[in-house]
């Protein structure tokens, strides 16, 4: 058992400087879950004290420790159906703007970065399926990219684990998945010939380049990994990337606040998002 | 309707850029009706170390928000003295988000700020004094502390030393006690004063 | 105070004065969040409505009188807002009021001050003093 203690001075002083750093703001609820990822990093780091860890994370030039911390405090797994109200918000809200604007026949384009193994833009095709009468009436094009070649070779694989789908409907794991031999569930091929997965950095311009026509984006859970200059470079790759009046979807912990005044606040009955404004 | 893929080729968007990429085609697209156009060409001119001024001209006329971002981003790359006098000129914008965005981009340019930085703590506006602070805020410089014990030292403006007191509690070392208490000294009757002293007195004194 | 808690949001990119604001109207019993620029606290207003906004005028990213323009086009209520300046030039007190202002305020602020001005736009007794 741990010996070290944070108290309420030290959690105070540790939030702010915390929410000042990242714009995450840890409200009291969240003390337990605060102190246990602090002492595991005063102990990693073998520091004697909150106070002499504090101090190394404050002067620390190389902003490692802070990373490191950051890292701890964000919840760095990716699942089917994470934080599906933005799912909700993009059948029920954003979907019927979009098309509103569309001429018949024209494609939908939608694109998530960073995919990860693939989870968030299954999600978002499997949605689309059953949650969006205009599934039947507009095409969709659906591309989610990555910096890591070997977690897209995953997500093209499209073989999860019992944790991955545990928030998945059990209809919807019956219809649209086939059990492996190894106890892993397998998303059908049409869903995994539904999305393009490509490698992108979203933080070099010449592989975002390219993308540009989409009506939605999904950055969900990497921007809190950037430091502000290159954040505020990937809003720009955004705004690039979207059509006027389309829409960005960011994680729960995250806000266009901290980096940019390029889009407008948009608030949804399911969500708050970020919409590119329309040409003048 | 259903699920598409087209091929990747297809998938490349319309590169907007479709005129001279030299200097001075850059600069007339600069002028372009079309933002989006514009936005390139302010873009791609951080690539040319001379386009400063080009760059600092339009901003003043520039009505886009999204251009003017550009431009901000580039000025911030290019970073060159030039860009600092020509962001020093927006500090005295009447525009407010022309001179958030010039405070914005000096954070980022330690080295060319330096310079000039006393001249600014020196302004006889205390507007622009207390941007000058504004500025020190992220900058990452040796002399930070020393020119907030100047500032809160001498500067006769209540909401300058406000401005440099807040910072101070971050940035502070026991070097800024002596200053800090003499500061309440200088405006006893002041509530704000005391607190933020106070609260930079307690943070020095805890990390010491 | 037997009427429920009043909301106020404290607007301000300098954390040493939200953190003053805070203690002076926690002190007085209100329920205070912060924002550090206008982006932030639409955000925060969009999220669940507050009784009172005091707002600073210079910040990064939005200032003060964008912040107030955009929460009065969208689905607000006409909640009362405070502006606060370093300036007190006329030019700033106009600019505010236009951007939909109720009241404008000079740093720097002194607790009875601030607390005043605030039960009067909540329309609390003890507003005028
Ligand atoms: C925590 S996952 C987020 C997955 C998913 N969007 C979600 O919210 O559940 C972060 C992913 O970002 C990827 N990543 C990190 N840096 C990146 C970069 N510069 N460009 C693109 N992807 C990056 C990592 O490879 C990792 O798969």
């Amino acid at each position: 058992m741990s010996k070290l203690t944070i108290s309420e001075e030290d959690f105070r002083k540790f939030r702010e400087f915390f929410y000042r750093k990242t714009g995450i703001q840890f409200d009291g609820g969240k003390r337990y879950f605060v102190d246990k990822r602090l002492i595991e990093r005063i102990e990693a780091t073998g520091s004697e004290s909150f106070r002499s860890y504090f101090t190394m994370l404050r002067f620390q030039a190389s902003g490692e420790e802070l990373q490191a911390l950051t890292n701890a405090m964000t919840v760095n797994e990716t699942y089917f159906f994470r934080e599906e109200y933005q799912f909700e918000c993009l059948v029920n809200s954003i979907l019927p703007e979009i098309v509103k604007t569309k001429k018949p026949g024209s494609t939908i384009r939608i694109w998530s970065i960073p995919s990860s193994s693939g989870e968030e833009p299954y999600s978002i095709a499997l949605y689309l399926t059953e949650f969006w009468k205009g599934i039947d009436s507009w095409d969709v094009e659906l591309i989610s990219s990555d910096i890591d070649t070997d977690i897209l070779n995953k997500a093209r694989n499209g073989k999860y684990s019992q944790r991955s789908i545990q928030h998945l409907p059990k209809d919807l794991l019956q219809r649209h998945f086939h059990k492996t031999g190894d106890g892993d569930y397998q998303i059908s091929d049409d869903f995994r010939a539904a999305v393009e997965f490509t490698r992108v950095n979203l933080a070099e311009p010449a592989d975002t380049r390219p993308y540009r026509g989409f009506d939605v984006i999904f950055c969900r859970n990497l921007l809190i990994y950037f430091d502000d200059l290159s954040r505020q470079k990937a809003a720009e790759v955004f705004f690039d990337a979207l059509n006027p009046g389309g829409f960005i979807c960011l994680g729960h912990s995250e806000s266009m606040s901290r980096i940019t005044s390029l889009f407008r606040v948009r608030k949804f009955p399911e969500a708050i998002v970020y919409q590119k404004p329309e040409a003048r | 309707m259903a699920f598409v893929k087209r091929s990747q080729t297809t998938t490349v968007g319309q590169d907007e850029r479709g005129y001279s990429r030299d200097f001075e085609g850059l600069c007339a697209e600069l002028e372009a009706p079309n933002p989006t156009a514009r936005r390139w060409a302010a873009r791609d001119l951080a690539a040319h170390p001379g386009a400063a001024q080009v760059l600092i001209a339009r901003l003043e006329v520039e009505p886009d928000a999204a251009v003017r971002e550009a431009i901000m981003i580039s000025l911030t790359e290019i970073g060159d003295a030039v860009t600092v006098q020509g962001l020093v000129k927006c500090l005295r914008s009447e525009d407010a988000s022309l001179r958030n965005e010039a405070i914005e981009a000096m954070k980022h340019l330690p080295d060319t700020v330096a310079p000039v930085m006393a001249g600014l703590l020196a302004d006889p506006e205390p507007d622009i004094r207390i941007f000058a602070v504004n500025v020190l805020e992220s900058l990452r410089h040796p002399d930070v502390e020393q020119w907030l014990i100047e500032v809160i030292s001498e500067d006769a403006h209540i909401n300058v030393c406000a401005t440099a007191v807040d910072l101070l509690g971050e940035v502070g070392t026991e070097a800024a006690v002596g200053p800090l208490e003499a500061l309440k000294r200088r405006f006893p009757a002041e509530p704000y004063i005391e607190f933020a002293a106070d609260l930079a007195l307690r943070r020095i004194r805890d990390e010491g | 105070m037997s009427t429920p808690q009043k909301r106020i949001l404290v607007v301000d990119d300098a954390a040493t004065v939200r953190m003053y604001h805070r203690s002076i109207l926690e002190g007085a019993g209100f329920e205070v969040t912060e924002a550090i620029n206008g982006i932030e606290a639409l955000e925060k207003a969009l999220t669940r409505p507050f009784d009172l906004y005091l707002v600073d005028i210079n910040m990064p990213k939005q200032d003060g009188y964008a912040f107030l323009r955009e929460l009065r086009k969208q689905d607000i209520p006409q909640t009362p807002a405070i502006m606060i300046s370093t300036e007190s030039e006329s030019r700033d007190r106009s600019l505010a009021y236009v951007a939909g202002a109720n009241l404008y305020l000079v740093k720097p602020i002194k607790p009875h001050e601030l607390l005043a001005n605030c039960r009067l736009l909540l329309g609390l007794a003890g507003g005028a003093e």
